[in-house]
């Protein structure tokens, strides 16, 4: 994927929550993370690794006191940046955000936040529908469909579009599909991937599920403890099997069946990270075998 | 740093644990003390038997190992409505309050009278003592402790069909929560920012900053009643079936020793409302 002019950069940062409290606690010690514009960034990391405290200063609802945070340009250690623009240019959508829909009808929900924008009736009205289509729910059959009669993916894909509505550069995704069903998640993993491949988004994506990663991301950082443990492209990342050990991370099943194959001394493409992937090398070996592995 | 952090505002039904003489303490005397002690603060209307009290709690601040900062802390929130508060009174009080004080400044049609400016500062001091007063209170004393102490000083009203259990249980819900609903508020806070809110602002603009609320409450009110069905079905499924028949794991244990401490405060009570303040 070509990668354009770096849209977020993150040097150095660190958080402290709580601070004198004595309940204080670091969360961040020194992250420097950068996205270009136009690709998909994961972002990985067990629980606590610091993995939400990060993407919070992506959108500016936090302000770096030790290290430097830019967004397109808009300098978050600044006081003079308006965080409110900031937030217009990368939207955040946090973990679970059906929960945070209050307006009875969805189209009303969704427009909350072009309305905050003040923009003219007329452009409310074609962001709505355009996020609206955009996460598949069509315009005109969901806008007034009472928020609590839609099922669980449809409300996460209706909080999605509230977020999309403001047109942002970038989105971030804290663990876009988690706690939906299978069918629903695949859908909405489709959905991401066309934001990308066809709004031209650029995505950062934090999740727990190996899978969803490897299918979206370009790129990836590993947080552990407050610290980038590793980064790299995702396809290279998840071929190193002892370095991933190493950081308690288990690669996708696919990868795990490729490198068993591998350290059974069979010869399998390694950067195989799909389930599709995985099956097309193994295919491809036995073609290239055929007649005799068939024999045996 | 961020305009969002509200928990580290919030000290009250926090737990902090520092191993103090306090912490230690049997929970049913801790109650009684905390209870005394709020009586000698409400019923003490002299300045300076208000600065003995403030001397009293920072005294049990001391006492209980927690950082003064942090104890203080709660407060931040409460101090435009005190100031507002405090300027009302200033300002309309005039005569109205005790005729026959002195006036001690005059400017218009605003009288401030001597009895006036003491009520002002003694309500402010009051208001600072019983947030230590209670904020250590919770800061030393786990909701299981608390539970088992409310329940076990209610049990002789019980006689009077008092529900001691239900109404300890309440009780601990209540102040259990309080951390769980501050979090959530952050959260939806952050969401409706990060889609364009304006929440936070001037702490000084009620009405907007109220109306601006609504994106964070309705969630929030949905968040807490689903946060109480859950709760109820967990009892369910545990076979909770109230106070009856009931026993506990960890008995309160107090040695008599433990009663000291409300005993000295039911001293101190009675010595400030004996003692000549003369302001």
């Amino acid at each position: 994927m070509s990668a354009g002019a770096p849209i977020i950069q993150v040097a150095d940062l660190w958080h402290t929550y709580m601070a004198g409290t004595p309940f204080e606690h670091t969360a961040l010690r020194g992250v420097t993370i950068e996205v270009r514009a136009g690709e998909v960034v994961g972002i990985l990391g067990r629980t606590g690794s610091g993995k939400s405290t990060l993407i919070q200063y992506l959108n500016g609802l936090m302000r770096p006191l030790r290290g430097r945070v830019v967004i397109d340009g808009l300098d978050l250690g600044s006081a003079r940046t308006n965080l409110r623009l900031v937030r217009e240019r990368v939207g955040l959508v946090f973990q679970d955000p059906e929960t945070q829909m209050f307006e009875p009808l969805v189209g009303d929900d969704v427009a909350y936040g072009p309305r905050q924008l003040r923009l003219p009736k007329q452009e409310i009205r074609a962001r709505v529908r355009w996020a609206m289509d955009a996460v598949g729910l069509p315009f005109d059959r969901f806008k007034d469909r009472y928020t609590f009669s839609l099922s669980g993916g449809e409300m996460r894909k209706a909080a999605l579009a509230g977020v999309l509505a403001i047109r942002p550069r970038v989105l971030v995704l804290d663990e876009p599909t988690s706690g939906l069903d299978p069918g629903a998640r695949a859908d909405l993993r489709r959905r991401i991937q066309d934001l990308r491949e066809r709004e031209g988004l650029t995505l950062v994506l934090v999740s727990h599920d190996m899978e969803e990663v490897a299918r979206l991301s370009d790129r990836l950082y590993v947080l552990q403890d407050g610290v980038v443990a590793a980064d790299g492209p995702t396809r290279a990342l998840f071929a190193d099997a002892a370095r991933l050990a190493a950081l308690g991370l288990r690669p996708p099943e696919p990868v795990q069946v490729v490198q068993r194959l591998r350290g059974l001394g069979i010869d399998v493409r390694p950067d195989a990270l799909t389930v599709e992937e995985a099956g097309d090398a193994v295919a491809a070996l036995l073609i290239a075998r055929g007649p005799r592995s068939a024999r045996s | 740093m961020s305009e969002f952090e509200l928990l580290r505002n919030i000290t009250l039904g926090q737990y902090l644990p520092t191993g103090s003489y306090l912490h230690r303490m049997d929970a049913r005397a801790k109650i009684v003390a905390t209870l005394l002690l709020v009586a000698a603060v409400s019923f003490t209307p002299t300045l300076a038997g208000n600065a003995v009290l403030l001397g009293v709690c920072l005294g049990v601040v001391g006492l209980a190992r927690i950082p003064l900062r942090y104890a203080l802390r709660g407060l931040l929130p409460a101090v435009p409505l005190l100031l507002i508060l405090a300027v009302m009174q200033l300002l309309f009080f005039g005569r109205a309050y005790d005729p026959s004080s002195p006036v001690v400044f005059r400017w218009g049609w605003i009288l401030v009278t001597a009895a006036v400016a003491r009520l002002v500062l003694v309500s402010a001091a009051r208001f600072v003592e019983l947030l230590l007063v209670t904020s250590v209170f919770t800061l030393t004393t786990t909701t299981s402790e608390l539970t088992h102490g409310i329940e076990s000083l209610l049990r002789p009203f019980r006689r009077f069909r008092v529900p001691a259990h239900e109404l300890a249980l309440v009780v601990t819900i209540a102040i259990r929560f309080v951390p769980t609903l501050a979090l959530e508020a952050e959260r939806l806070m952050k969401a409706q920012a990060s889609r364009g809110g304006r929440t936070g602002g001037s702490r000084w603009r009620f009405v907007e900053r109220t109306r601006q609320m609504l994106p964070v409450l309705v969630p929030l009110f949905t968040f807490a009643l689903r946060r109480g069905e859950e709760l109820v079905v967990a009892m369910e499924a545990r076979a909770y079936t109230g106070g009856a028949g009931r026993t506990v794991y960890a008995v309160l244990q107090g040695s008599p020793a433990d009663w000291l401490v409300p005993a000295a405060a039911l001293v101190f009570l009675a010595v400030m409302l004996r003692a000549p303040f003369p302001v």
